[in-house]
């Protein structure tokens, strides 16, 4: 299940008091989910004590953030078999990788963004994925051709 | 290396600190368990040396009345062909899995009754794929990704959602079936023979019962389809092979469609080939009555007692055939080449510890397109199959 920023928004305190140096708490909301802010950065979450119950909530619902890349990628090794379909499905290794993955070859460029070890699907260079930095698009093509969904992203 | 995980005979595996990388994980467990549970050269249970087993095996194939060879889907095209010497040798029969998985449709395409390609021509030509009666998720994993759907290919450079159609049929939504999303089609069969009516009459530009019309025009527009057929394919044509057979021909009437099949045993096509060359059958062969015949695949010789002794060679039949098969073995002499210890080896009379095709030893192996491949062992063992075959060759 992809993790929302209307989830997160629901558990903050919903004042916008700004404190946090965002506009809005759904401002907020959508940084953590990026990870740009951190919870810490909502002072009044962790002041006050009638916010308690909503932190402890927000702090388990945020957990697979802390697994996830900066691109908030998870990949859950074991239902991976090492088809390489993600690798060569790749827009990213088509174009930077043409004689190696791009024709279905194992990755030959330094740093892909993926390889195959040992028959499962490891990340080795998440900052050529297109989902990275401030430019970044949010292509699903990796997990689109999974076909055990073990590849998902923490935004959906 | 090339991987010999399956007859996809991957060339692009690489050892680096340790890693197996490029390998699927079907291929990682076959490269990197091959030191595990070693054969042992036993004779009656009791260990031997491989000198004295070898003797044992060629005493036992020589008091023979009427023995088999069996196997050898995993071995090198080299140590195939030293098999059928000894079964000549022998005046026995010889006979691999292929009778039971895909030899049918290879023994056609080697007839040239049916057109085929090669993979690498699906990689750069090929816009249609059909992938009929098999899952390559599980069989053969990087099937997709490294010869049709996914690589980009010389005149197939606009990737998958573009430049190739997929088309998955099964009896179930199979991991592969899902994949078939945009530019795609599952197809849910029930009457495979009914399906290759459908897609007949949909090419004739009739009304078909199933739901291909859509894929029919697909073809047309190209130069250059694929059918990749599994095992579900050949047991919903219950036998009639030939009805398939002349669709295709009839189907490149109105597009060019190859036939490929969809992966086996990694050298299983490489014994078909062997055994065509040297006696025009594929399989199940007997070499005393000079024919090839249902009643001689090893199942049915194993039912109908017509062996007293088995040469297997990198097959464990024990645990891989149905019991009422099976249990059969206990009744006849077995000499086994393997390099694992398995249950058959453990209950041979003879067992003969041997070397991995394509990890410890070289050779040649044949894709499941007809493509050979020189295998790139990372090891050097000196006792191997072919050595093995060649010293019971001599001794008989
Ligand atoms: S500090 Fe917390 S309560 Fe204040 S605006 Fe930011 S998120 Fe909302
Ligand atoms: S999200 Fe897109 S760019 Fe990033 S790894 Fe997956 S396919 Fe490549
Ligand atoms: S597509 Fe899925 S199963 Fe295949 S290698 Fe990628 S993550 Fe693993
Ligand atoms: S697809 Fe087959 S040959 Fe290729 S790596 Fe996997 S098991 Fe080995």
């Amino acid at each position: 299940m992809p993790l929302t920023p209307m989830e997160i928004y629901k558990l903050l305190p919903k004042t916008n008091c700004k404190k946090c140096g965002e506009q809005t708490c759904m401002s907020f909301a959508f940084k953590l989910l990026n990870r740009e802010k951190k919870l810490e950065d909502c002072k009044p979450l962790f002041e006050e004590k009638k916010y308690e119950v909503q932190l402890k909530k927000l702090r388990e619902i945020l957990k697979p953030l802390e697994k996830a890349t900066e691109t908030g990628l998870i990949v859950k090794s074991e239902l991976c078999n090492g088809c390489g379909n993600c690798i060569v499905a790749c827009p990213v290794h088509v174009e930077k990788d043409p004689h190696g993955a791009g024709i279905g070859r194992g990755p030959r460029i330094r740093d892909p963004i993926y390889r195959i070890e040992n028959g499962k699907l490891v990340i080795v260079n998440m900052h050529l994925c297109r989902r990275y930095g401030k430019n970044r698009i949010l292509c699903v093509v990796c997990r689109e051709n999974c076909p055990t969904d073990a590849i998902s992203f923490l935004e959906g | 290396m090339i991987c010999t995980g399956c007859s996809c005979l991957c060339e692009d595996i690489e050892i680096q600190d340790s890693k197996i990388l490029n390998a699927c994980e079907k291929g990682y467990k076959h490269i990197s368990r091959f030191k595990e549970s070693k054969a042992k050269n036993r004779v009656y249970g009791k260990e031997v040396d491989l000198d004295k087993a070898i003797e044992s095996a060629v005493e036992i194939l020589k008091s023979a009345k009427s023995p088999a060879i069996y196997g050898l889907d995993t071995t090198t095209v080299e140590a195939q062909r030293i098999a059928v010497k000894i079964a000549e040798k022998l005046n026995g029969y010889i006979d691999d899995n292929s009778s039971f998985c895909l030899g049918e449709f290879v023994e056609a395409i080697l007839r040239k009754k049916i057109p085929s390609a090669t993979l690498d021509e699906v990689r750069d030509y090929a816009y249609v794929l059909v992938y009929w009666g098999t899952n390559p998720y599980h069989s053969i994993p990087r099937h997709m990704s490294k010869f049709t759907y996914y690589p980009r290919g010389k005149k197939r450079n606009r990737g998958y959602d573009e430049d190739r159609f997929l088309v998955v049929i099964d009896v179930r939504r199979s991991e592969t079936a899902k994949l078939a999303k945009k530019n795609a089609k599952f197809i849910k069969v029930e009457d495979d023979l009914e399906l290759v009516d459908s897609f007949e009459r949909a090419l004739e530009g009739k009304a078909p019962k199933y739901d291909v019309a859509e894929i029919a025009r697909e073809m047309k527009k190209a130069d250059f389809n694929a059918i990749f057929g599994g095992l579900g394919l050949k047991y919903g044509l219950r036998g009639n092979y030939e009805k398939f057979f002349s669709f295709l021909n009839k189907a490149n009437k109105f597009a060019p469609l190859y036939f490929i099949p969809a992966g086996f045993h990694s050298n299983m096509r490489g014994f078909n080939e062997t055994l065509f060359e040297e006696v025009g059958e594929v399989n199940k062969f007997s070499f005393i009555e000079k024919r090839s015949d249902p009643n001689f695949s090893f199942p049915e010789l194993l039912k109908n007692k017509k062996i007293d002794v088995a040469l297997i060679v990198g097959t464990d039949p024990m645990s891989s055939l149905p019991f009422d098969v099976s249990e059969k073995l206990y009744e006849i002499k077995k000499v086994v080449l393997d390099p694992r210890e398995t249950f058959t080896a453990k209950n041979a009379e003879v067992s003969i510890s041997s070397a991995f095709s394509g990890i410890e030893c070289g050779g040649e192996m044949v894709r499941s397109d007809g493509v050979r491949v020189k295998l790139e062992p990372i090891e050097k063992a000196e006792i191997d199959d072919v050595y093995i075959l060649r010293r019971i060759l001599e001794g008989l």
